[in-house]
């Protein structure tokens, strides 16, 4: 709430004498704030009118710039009608000296502090980049990440966390890049090597497994870009898939522009995300597909909320009505007609970018002309705030919060501006290449800091180290079933598009990889199956809205189908089948095994005793079931950290 | 620091205790990922009338003319014009004289004096019939596609006002399968908590005779190897070299987690959900079928103290009250699977002294005609599958056309009125709501409101309010409360 206390600084407005200039930040917002913004600015948007920027004024017609006589706010708040009056009766007047403030401050062309809104704590992003200088380097911390991250510790008199074991190091690494913790033997070599550039070289190598990488990100970006094997919309031919675009992307570590400017301006394997989701029928106007357009490219790619601006002027920022519409307008081949809140206005939407800074769309060019121009735009070399988005990603994604929190609220005031900018640039720098951003974070000190509790309110978050993150529904499943050897069966219509072009996901990875092959005894990652009951309860959403944060609680259901479920139950018994057979004889030596392959660290005495208490000193397969449950239902399995 | 586990045991603590707990812990505890409840301050939450809520589903679009709602009846005769029909069955008194429903729900018309029938529900005409569109919007209140995931009405039930008994889920959904099924993705997204978060989601037991099983160890497993296995957990949890770290609330959520579902999975209540356990003359009283025994468990699951529990006839595609063919002779199938159990029901939770504070809903998403789709004048896409000028055939005989403009719902107990009838559709078609229209909005509402909920209450989600009823602006329907 540092909006309000910086208001309250202004205390009184001075009365002005005729002729002196009206100043907004001084004379205007004080009176705003003291009779109308607790109504109609913030979250409050009584009449459905908002005066949070000077654009909602004008949209809702409210102020007529240069014409205070025609203004409805000066007629209402000059009427004694107790229909129309403003404020409403019980409320108090304005005197004539604040309605004057007010009309001078029209007439004069309603000046309004840039960037300032009522709503958002009047923090405005930096939209170009910035190339911030790095700090010294302290304690041999050379890599960026550090050197940025040790001038804000000591700013915040924060300490820099202290670095885990490589056991952890690794478990996390593997996590994080390939979606599987470490198996036991590349754990054991990783361990035995020596010399200050080990960690380094490993996380080389684990970004170079294309294939597992891919198979790991597309969770991510199937959530972002709404790409889903089956689901609404694909009933009338109104939905289509990117997933073999996706995959050769993730693959092939297409550079960050580029793999933009393909899903903005498609071929016909991307166009998928820009074709969004056709609901059979009429659908709210907020949701046409144009306006779906418009919220995915600003969600996706600029970390904008313009879903409540598809409908009306944003109450939460600085989005109108007429910037959702213009991006809309960008994709939509016939014109597009102004609606609030569903109902038509009888304006005719333009074309339009919403940074103009940048440059613009031609609205009379076509729209396969349009949409280049608008992934030009997005990948311009200028547009720090497409940059600074992804990079914020990558950060949550690996650090477990980001560095503008939440990552779908961009306009909010970073923890580090310092560390965002210099991220972003460095995408630039590295020609867009998202593993090599990752692999600055992955190597750097901080990225293997103890995790850290998030006990703090929200709002006084700083930075002490990465977060724990919970699993995703895949990781947990896919480590599971490769710690068990238990991987499913490929599902048959995974080879195949039925008739409405879902399915077929495996059939587009055997593509990617130019083959025709048998998909054969090849593991089949969770990503790659079907949503059932379980997988929904750990958290993998329907693909009908963009996700971008699984949730990171356990819920109570969800430990019901861990406990009890049949989908598990039935994976532990095959796992129990294979690890009596693999381990027969040897119950000790299994269970240390179990431990390396599941936590990366051997069980101390008194687990060892518990576990060989649970499994006796014969086990059967039931009881080596129960000793896989107990594990994997540790925190410690369940959560990277 | 209290957990909103701790916040949700309904036991000797009072609603307004409950709320008011809720919007501490949304100020102090929201570190994490849950929506805050909004302006709580300014909504001032209703009496409630009802502690439970039984929603009876008639998944796939029930025909009024056909059931509770009977019109001029046409007797099957080849050669009959199909426009001179509006009802294929005749009508039937009730317990409440001036209410006749259709023939085949004898059960049902004699504990009409139990009862509000609502006939005047209307849907939104959303330009082309699908069920599930519209059966998203009866669940959640809102016309998908949304641009958040929508809650389900149990969901927020579960949400906002937690479970009666702590080891029953608050929301239970009986009877509808979902894998397999042809719309199951479009099942999906209204079978949800949505952005409120799994932990408010449905409970699902698509068979009620399997229900057992969904709180029992898994098959094979004893009860005591499930403890044991259990104990170990938690002795490995205790010795764990990292239990420095576990009191982060993220790892505490698990094993908060995994004591609710253990609790429930080791208490005796979950004798609740073992049809088997029921005396074996009340078993065939309501074995119809999986609605039948749903219903059943339905009135088990209250009992055990459920706040709200959804059974459904199920939807599948063409199958059940989704005739787009064979209406009559399907409809009369399924009055027999509906009327005992229903009955029967209102009947045992009176008997139970439970009626008076359990809300029964029996809803459709939306009505039939023989003729028209959607209301007069729509221009959506006829979907008859059994297309004729006259009757020729039995399959000719019923009602077709998704019909948007007037619906029946049933309701009992949880404070309404007994014997009540509002709203009315017109006896000749266009049959539709002549008085008293009810949206959807005012119908959740009125829900909500004997729940104890008001229509206003909101939800943050990204950084803007979510109401339970449509932007807030829902009424109920207050003449049905007596």
């Amino acid at each position: 709430m540092k909006l309000i206390c910086w208001l309250n600084l202004w205390v009184v407005a001075v009365p002005l004498a005729w002729g002196a200039e009206v100043d907004f930040v001084h004379d205007v917002a004080p009176v705003l704030k003291k009779h109308c913004v607790e109504c109609h600015g913030g979250d409050k948007s009584e009449g459905g009118f908002s005066m949070n920027t000077r654009a909602s004024l004008l949209d809702a017609e409210a102020a007529v710039p240069g014409k205070s006589g025609k203004s409805e706010m000066i007629l209402r708040l000059r009427s004694d009608d107790p229909d129309e009056q403003m404020p409403p009766p019980k409320k108090d007047r304005l005197s004539g000296k604040e309605i004057a403030v007010l009309e001078r401050w029209i007439d004069s062309g309603l000046e309004w502090e840039p960037g300032f809104s009522f709503s958002s704590g009047g923090y405005e992003p930096p939209l170009k980049p910035r190339r911030p200088e790095l700090p010294p380097v302290v304690d041999g911390r050379e890599n960026a990440v550090d050197r940025i991250l040790d001038a804000y510790l000591k700013g915040e008199k924060l300490r820099f966390p202290t670095p885990v074991s490589d056991r952890e190091f690794a478990r996390r690494l593997y996590l994080d890049v390939i979606g599987l913790p470490p198996p036991p033997e590349e754990l054991t070599a990783f361990l035995g090597k020596k010399g200050g550039e080990r960690r380094g070289r490993l996380v080389k190598q684990v970004l170079s497994r294309d294939q597992a990488y891919a198979e790991h990100w597309m969770t991510f970006w199937n959530d972002l870009l709404r790409n889903a094997y089956s689901g609404t919309g694909f009933i009338d031919g109104g939905r289509k898939q990117i997933t073999g675009w996706l995959y050769q992307s993730l693959m092939e570590n297409k550079s960050f522009d580029q793999f933009t400017s393909q899903l903005i301006s498609p071929t016909g394997d991307s166009e998928g995300f820009i074709r969004g989701i056709k609901w059979r029928g009429d659908v709210n106007a907020s949701q046409s597909r144009a306006l779906q357009f418009a919220q995915g490219v600003s969600q996706v790619f600029l970390g904008i909320n313009m879903k409540c601006a598809s409908c009306h002027d944003s109450f939460i920022d600085r989005w109108t009505l007429k910037e959702a519409y213009g991006l809309a307008s960008i994709v939509s081949k016939k014109e597009l007609e102004l609606t609030r809140c569903d109902k038509p206005t009888g304006a005719k939407a333009a074309v339009g970018w919403i940074f103009p800074e940048l440059g613009n769309v031609d609205p009379a060019a076509d729209q396969p002309e349009r949409l280049r121009q608008l992934a030009a735009l997005m990948t311009h070399q200028d547009n720090g705030r497409f940059t600074r988005t992804i990079v914020n990603r990558l950060w949550r994604q690996l650090m477990g919060r980001g560095i503008v929190h939440p990552v779908d609220a961009m306009h909010t005031r970073p923890w580090s501006e310092d560390l965002l900018d210099y991220l972003a640039c460095y995408l630039v720098d590295q020609k867009y290449d998202l593993k090599k951003v990752m692999e600055l974070i992955l190597t750097s000190d901080a990225y293997r800091g103890r995790g850290t509790k998030l006990t703090q309110r929200p709002d006084d978050y700083r930075f002490e180290g990465p977060l724990m993150r919970r699993m995703t529904a895949e990781q947990f499943l896919d480590a599971i079933w490769s710690i068990t050897g238990t991987w499913p069966k490929p599902d048959s219509r995974a080879f195949k598009k039925d008739g409405r072009q879902q399915g077929g996901q495996l059939e587009a990875v055997l593509k990617a990889h130019g083959e025709n092959a048998e998909w054969g005894d090849r593991p089949v990652r969770a990503v790659f199956t079907p949503l059932n009951g379980l997988q929904a309860s750990l958290g993998r959403p329907n693909r009908e809205q963009v996700v971008t944060e699984r949730p990171d609680l356990m819920t109570t259901l969800e430990a019901i189908h861990l406990a009890n479920g049949p989908t598990l139950a039935g994976t532990l018994a095959a796992a129990g089948t294979n690890l009596l057979e693999q381990w027969k004889g040897k119950p000790g030596e299994m269970i240390d095994w179990l431990f390396l392959s599941a936590l990366s660290r051997e069980p101390t005495r008194r687990e060892r005793e518990a576990l060989t208490e649970l499994t006796g000193a014969e086990p059967t397969r039931e009881t080596v079931e129960d000793l896989l449950w107990a594990v994997f239902m540790l925190p410690e399995f369940q959560y990277v950290n | 620091m209290k957990t909103m586990n701790d916040l949700m045991i309904g036991g000797g603590q009072s609603r307004r205790d409950f709320l008011k707990a809720l919007i501490a812990a949304s100020a102090a505890a929201m570190a994490g990922s849950e929506p805050r409840l909004m302006g709580a301050e300014g909504v001032v939450q209703p009496k409630p009338t009802a502690d439970a809520c039984i929603l009876l589903w008639m998944g796939g679009g029930m025909a009024g003319p056909d059931t509770l709602d009977p019109k001029r009846y046409i007797p099957f005769e080849v050669g009959t014009e199909v426009e001179k029909i509006i009802s294929t069955f005749p009508a039937i008194d009730t317990a409440v004289d001036d209410i006749k429903i259709a023939e085949g729900l004898e059960k049902i018309a004699a504990v009409m004096d139990r009862a509000t029938l609502i006939r005047s529900h209307v849907q939104p005409d959303l330009g082309h019939i699908l069920h599930s569109r519209h059966q998203y919007h009866w669940h959640t209140g809102y016309v998908p596609p949304v641009t958040v995931a929508a809650p389900h009405i149990g969901a927020w039930m579960a949400r906002l006002l937690g479970p009666r008994n702590p080891v029953i889920p608050p929301f239970i959904n009986v009877g509808q399968k979902i894998e397999g099924n042809g719309e199951s993705e479009e099942l999906k997204a209204f079978t949800t908590a949505g952005f409120l978060g799994s932990e408010y989601g449905p409970f699902n037991l698509p068979y009620p005779e399997k229900a057992a099983e969904a709180v029992r160890p898994p098959q094979g497993m004893t009860a005591e190897r499930f403890s044991r296995r259990y104990a170990a957990l938690k002795t490995l949890l205790k010795h764990s070299p990292r239990g420095e770290y576990l009191s982060d609330y993220h790892q505490e959520s698990m094993l908060r987690a995994a004591d609710n579902a253990h609790r429930l999975l080791a208490s005796k209540d979950k004798a609740a959900f073992d049809l088997a356990l029921e005396p074996k003359e009340n078993r065939e009283r309501y074995d119809t079928g999986r609605f039948g025994k749903g219903c059943l468990l339905a009135r088990r699951l209250v009992e055990a103290g459920a706040r709200f529990v959804e059974v459904t006839t199920e939807y599948i595609p063409f199958v059940h009250w989704d005739t787009h063919e064979s209406g009559h002779t399907t409809v009369k199938r399924l009055h027999g699977e509906i009327d005992g159990p229903v009955a029967q029901l209102i009947l045992d939770l009176e008997e139970r002294g439970l009626l008076d504070r359990t809300l029964v809903v029996l809803a459709s998403e939306f009505s039939r005609d023989m003729i028209i789709e959607g209301v007069p004048g729509s221009n959506a896409r006829d979907q008859a599958t059994a297309k004729t000028d006259v009757v020729k055939e039995m399959k000719h005989y019923g009602l077709h056309r998704h019909f948007t403009g007037g619906s029946s719902v049933l309701m009992f107990g949880g404070g309404v009125k007994k014997g009540f009838l509002y709203g009315e559709t017109a006896p000749e078609r266009p049959c539709i709501a002549t008085k008293n229209p009810v949206s959807v909005s005012d119908l959740h509402a009125t829900i909500f409101q004997a729940m104890g909920i008001s229509p206003k209450t909101s939800l943050e989600v990204e950084r803007r309010p979510f109401y339970v009823t449509k932007d807030g602006q829902g009424k109920p329907v207050r003449e049905l409360f007596g």
